[in-house]
């Protein structure tokens, strides 16, 4: 078989997932071609520009933590930055980013570009080249045949998209852009189960037409949280975005015209984010509101281009128009791009192995929205798991997982391919029974000794990493070492300061849990000469290691209890059907997964806890036999 | 193993009896039967009891005529395939028929098997099949009540609503931290305060049904202890006659056992009659009160007999001062004499005392309320819905600990994140009593606790 071009991995599209497969196996030595339609798009964000909020920023951390690339790019790019949830607890803040989107682009494509072994090509995927089991290479539209070990199948939308506006209909992957029907096909043909799900986007507006006066600002953190542990300032001139309201005259007019959206005539029958409702569906399920909440946000720096936040709809593009301008500041606005809907074909996941490595075709690996996700963040972390472990495959090493008690991406794989989705799938910090333990700025701690030893994080990134693990660890001895005494010169302005009793003595570390003592006060309390080797940031840190250490230790007793025979592996060999009492329809659920420990097993769907506690049992006696 | 293999075993208990039922489960169990029968042809309408004739595999020769009920799947206890043989109750005839019956290929149940497959397949929650064991255990009517009602579920129907509403807690809070940006309102936080206080109230109340529960279930040990001859034994037999006919003996124990139950107001007494106490160099005599001794040490509640005629002796004395911390009741026995003397309160040094006499019954009836009051102090109501299993109470106790511990993080207004802890922490809990969150050793555990055949 003749073949145009021989690399060890090929990374079909160049969207988020794409992005962060091509760039971590080309970092780790694998001879990389990224294939997408359009280079001019690399890292497009086709629907708001923004990256992260809560459980999506932790997993930007994640990636940044294992030496993926999303974090860095947005920290160069991020025109507003936002920590959300401030007031609540560190656990479940997260950063947040206005991107300039079309600057999101370039920084990406020159990231890509400066990357040694990746290799950029544009082309359409038409069919996978498969042999005895094994992804050999791909096809694309021109003919061309590239060779691979092994294919990251990274296509969002694409796959079979078709676009509602209105009545009218058309096949696309985003606005603009062809459909990928072909390899679509292609991968009915072998067999995978395939399914429909919907996404959509509001309208953009052009920023000179809107009556800013009418709108409330929301302006950027003072100081912006970086996503990248690397990152030691955010540099690009930071925008306030801004918060309007609908009102129910525009809902009556939505309700009047609602036989015109696709989602309410019968044309979409694919099931859209619950979380992330069009305007059409606000308003008609919660017709008690009065009014929901939009976001102005620019789309960047040099565009007047501005996207309507919380207005995603498939209204014809005409009576969009008219919408909008029901909205109280936007009556003379005019949109540049309408809002659309996008119906696309996805894999069910539970296909997946937890490297992200079809159990169908060897080699071949999928990531991003193809798995039933929804989300940049969503896409890019799962891109950068099939990126390092379609290099490890050509390598001839073994994969690379991440459990579900260290991150946020070990929640998300571990619930795709044992669960499955009936839904596009966003992450939420709920979905972490480790949620205290998987804060955002523990992201480095938890993750990057792996980044390291994949080889994804350099020297001079592992150094950085290793002070910041050396200060954290001198900060928590002098908190617990810095003690004030009533003697002390600083204890009668600390007393008035903190406004209650401080006894005899108090260390900083108690002083931490007395209310009202905040980060700044404990900053300032720190001995003067050593204070300047420890950022604000640092003491954060520290100080939610100490909050949560309790709750955390109870909850670990509370969770190993529960899960205490989770890490009972279960034989590979073993016959589902010959476990006494199981019934035909769970031993086909435990044999569709073949989970390979106990705790796998229990969170299969559809597995009732009767069947999961007869295989405990059997285990159990297994063992002792 | 094969798929759900077929599982045999003796239902009813071993040693002679009218009838003897050997239950046969799983997808074989008919053909099973037919082998046993040697008719191939045999298909009996399910649920409809016919006369069948056993033969025995080697002689060929009819060795007894059987009620054969076919259960078909899913309609059975087990969910599977079940047959129930009621053959005479020999032990010899129904050992050979279960021979038989393994030698076609069936496998001795193991204990508990039976129910443990029935939760298996979906016929009964874990708290039911507990409830199975408690109404085979069930010693006095009470109890079978109490039993029987679990076993409708009626457990899980009463933890349902309360889990739904500690969702209802949760979800805003998720929501928020996940959705909303600005702080909950505080109206927000005294409601959940307010819910919470309810959710604590109802648990608490169930919790504290515990004591009456285990009660029913396990009864109490009652040792009668005196002087010889001051009448323990007619007080032992007069208590026991009332309750001739809901008294059963204790398995195990032989004929000339001093133990006997007795139920007191749905309460099983183990009652124990002791041998006489008093100095003595008779080693004979010594064994016996050695053990009662050991009576007195594990008993719940000791009743000591005085005679009402005579002085308060120096045995007496004795007997009261070795009891040392163990709770105790005085009786006075013989009012119905003319020489009957009350007590005097000096010599019994706070003890409650009453005056019977085992002859006329007289004082019975008070003795028999005094008898419980010191376990029911909090209130017994045999009628109501009783938690009786030391599992549930135990995941009870978890579940308002937990809950309050989030309480009190709701009214200090900490994060969500915090208060959310103990939330999930009661969930589990209370999905634990149903077995509905997640298994672990305590199901083997409960299922290993049954008998063969069950």
């Amino acid at each position: 078989m003749s073949f145009d071009e021989r690399f060890d991995v090929i990374v079909i599209g160049a969207g988020h997932a794409g992005c962060e497969a091509a760039s971590a196996a080309a970092r780790m030595g694998a001879q990389t071609a990224l294939v997408t339609l359009n280079l001019d798009l690399i890292g497009q964000m086709s629907c708001n520009p923004a990256v992260g909020g809560i459980a999506k920023g932790h997993i930007v951390r994640e990636i940044d933590a294992l030496g993926g690339i999303m974090g860095r790019v947005i920290d160069r790019t991020g025109i507003q930055f936002r920590l959300l949830n401030r007031s609540r607890g560190p656990a479940v803040q997260a950063p947040r980013a206005q991107a300039d989107r079309s600057l999101y682009r370039t920084e990406m494509r020159h990231t890509l570009e400066a990357t040694p072994n990746l290799h950029l090509r544009q082309g359409l995927v038409v069919d996978f080249i498969i042999k005895d089991g094994q992804i050999r290479g791909v096809e694309l539209q021109d003919t061309r045949r590239l060779r691979a070990e092994s294919v990251v199948v990274a296509t969002g939308t694409f796959l079979n998209g078709l676009i509602h506006t209105g009545r009218r209909t058309y096949t696309a992957g985003r606005a603009g852009e062809p459909a990928s029907i072909d390899l679509a096909n292609s991968l009915k043909q072998q067999g995978f189960p395939v399914g429909r799900l919907k996404t959509g986007t509001p309208p953009r507006l052009d920023g000179r037409t809107i009556d800013w006066d009418q709108f409330e600002p929301q302006p950027a953190d003072e100081r912006p949280t970086p996503f990248s542990f690397q990152t030691q300032a955010i540099e690009q001139p930071q925008v306030t975005c801004f918060i309007g309201y609908t009102d129910e005259r525009l809902h009556n007019v939505i309700r009047s015209n609602i036989h015109e959206s696709p989602l309410y005539s019968g044309q979409i029958k694919s099931i859209g984010p619950r979380y992330c409702p069009s305007i059409e569906d606000k308003v008609v399920k919660f017709p008690d509101k009065n009014r929901h909440q939009l976001f102005l946000e620019p789309e960047g720096h040099n565009t007047t281009e501005v996207y309507l936040n919380g207005f995603s709809t498939s209204m014809p593009a005409e009576l969009q128009q008219d919408l909008v301008r029901l909205i109280p500041g936007l009556e003379e606005a005019r949109i540049i791009r309408p809002g659309y809907a996008i119906e696309y074909d996805f894999v069910d996941p539970r296909e997946l192995t937890p490297f992200l490595q079809t159990q169908r075709v060897r080699g071949l690996f999928f990531a991003g929205q193809i798995n039933g996700t929804t989300g940049y963040e969503e896409a890019a972390c799962q891109g950068l798991i099939a990126g390092i472990n379609a290099a490890l495959f050509a390598q001839n090493k073994e994969g690379f997982r991440l459990r579900r008690e260290e991150s946020y991406i070990g929640v998300l794989i571990d619930d795709l391919i044992t669960h499955g989705v009936d839904e596009p799938y966003r992450m939420f910090t709920s979905r972490a029974e480790h949620r205290l333990s998987l804060r955002h700025d523990t992201a480095d701690t938890r993750l990057s000794p792996y980044g390291h030893d994949l080889g994804l994080l350099g020297d001079s990134e592992w150094e950085h990493f290793n002070e910041r693990r050396l200060r954290l660890s001198n900060l928590r001895n002098l908190l617990e070492s810095t003690k004030f005494s009533k003697s002390d010169s600083e204890y009668a302005p600390l007393r008035q300061q903190v406004g209650e009793s401080l006894g005899e003595s108090i260390s900083l570390a108690q002083l931490s849990h007395r209310p009202n003592v905040t980060p700044s006060i404990l900053y300032d309390c720190l001995p003067a000469s050593t204070r300047n080797s420890f950022s604000l940031v640092d003491l954060e840190t520290v100080l939610a290691d100490l909050l949560y250490s309790g709750y955390i230790d109870a909850q670990r007793a509370s969770l190993d209890r529960l899960y205490s025979h989770d890490a009972l592996p279960i034989p590979t060999t073993l016959d589902f059907r010959s476990i006494s009492g199981l019934s035909h329809e769970m031993a086909e659920r435990l044999e569709r997964v073949r989970p390979v420990t106990f705790g796998a097993a229990r969170r299969i769907p559809g597995l009732t806890p009767a069947a999961a506690s007869l295989l405990l049992v059997y285990l159990k006696l297994r063992r002792a036999a | 193993m094969p798929a759900s293999d077929a599982i045999v075993a003796l239902s009813t208990p071993p040693g002679r009896s009218g009838i003897g039922v050997i239950r046969l489960s799983g997808a074989q169990a008919l053909e099973l039967t037919r082998k046993l029968l040697r008719k191939e042809q045999f298909a009996p309408e399910p649920n409809r009891v016919t006369l069948q004739p056993i033969v025995d595999p080697d002689s060929g020769e009819i060795v007894d005529r059987a009620l054969v009920t076919y259960f078909q799947a899913p309609h059975s206890f087990t969910g599977e395939d079940v047959v129930e043989l009621s053959c005479h109750g020999s032990p010899v005839l129904l050992l050979h028929v279960m021979d038989a019956l393994l030698l076609f290929g069936a496998r001795p149940a193991t204990p508990g098997e039976f129910t443990l497959r029935a939760h298996a397949n979906g016929r009964l929650s874990l708290s039911q099949a507990e409830a199975v064991r408690d109404l085979i255990d069930a010693r006095t009517h009470a109890a079978v009540r109490q039993a029987a009602r679990q076993l409708g579920g009626e457990l899980s129907a009463r933890l349902q609503p309360l889990k739904d509403e500690l969702l209802n807690i949760i979800v805003p809070l998720e929501s928020a931290l996940e959705f909303v940006e600005d702080d909950l309102p505080d109206l927000v936080f005294e409601r959940i305060d307010a819910q919470l206080s309810r959710l604590l109230f109802e648990l608490e109340n169930m919790a504290a049904t515990y004591r009456s529960g285990r009660l029913l279930k396990e009864g109490l040990n009652v040792a009668i202890v005196g002087r010889p001859n001051v009448g323990k034994s007619s007080i032992f037999n007069h208590l026991l006659d009332n309750d001739r006919a809901i008294v059963t003996s204790i398995p195990g124990t032989t004929r000339d056992s001093l133990s006997e139950l007795i139920n007191v107001s749905g309460v099983p007494f183990l009652l124990t009659d002791t041998a006489g106490v008093r100095t003595s160099d008779d080693p004979i005599e010594q064994i016996g009160i050695e053990r009662t001794r050991r009576t007195i040490a594990d008993a719940d509640l000791v009743v000591i007999v005085l005679d009402g005629t005579q002085e308060f002796s120096r045995e007496d004395r004795k007997i009261l001062a070795d009891l040392g911390e163990v709770r105790h009741l005085i009786v006075l026995n013989k009012m119905d004499l003319p020489e009957f003397k009350p007590a005097n309160g000096a010599e019994l040094n706070g003890s409650k005392v009453l005056s019977i006499s085992a002859k006329t019954g007289d004082g019975f009836a008070e003795f028999r309320a005094a008898m419980l009051e010191p376990f029911v102090a909090g209130g017994f109501n045999e009628g109501g819905f009783l938690i009786s299993n030391a599992r549930h109470y135990d995941l009870l106790r978890r579940t308002t600990n937990a809950l309050r511990s989030s309480k009190e993080l709701v009214g200090l207004k900490r994060s969500e994140d915090l208060i959310l802890v103990g939330l999930y922490e009661a969930l589990r809990c209370l999905g634990e009593i149903t077995g509905e969150t997640t298994p672990e050793d305590v199901l083997s555990q409960i299922f290993a606790t049954f008998c063969i055949g069950k």
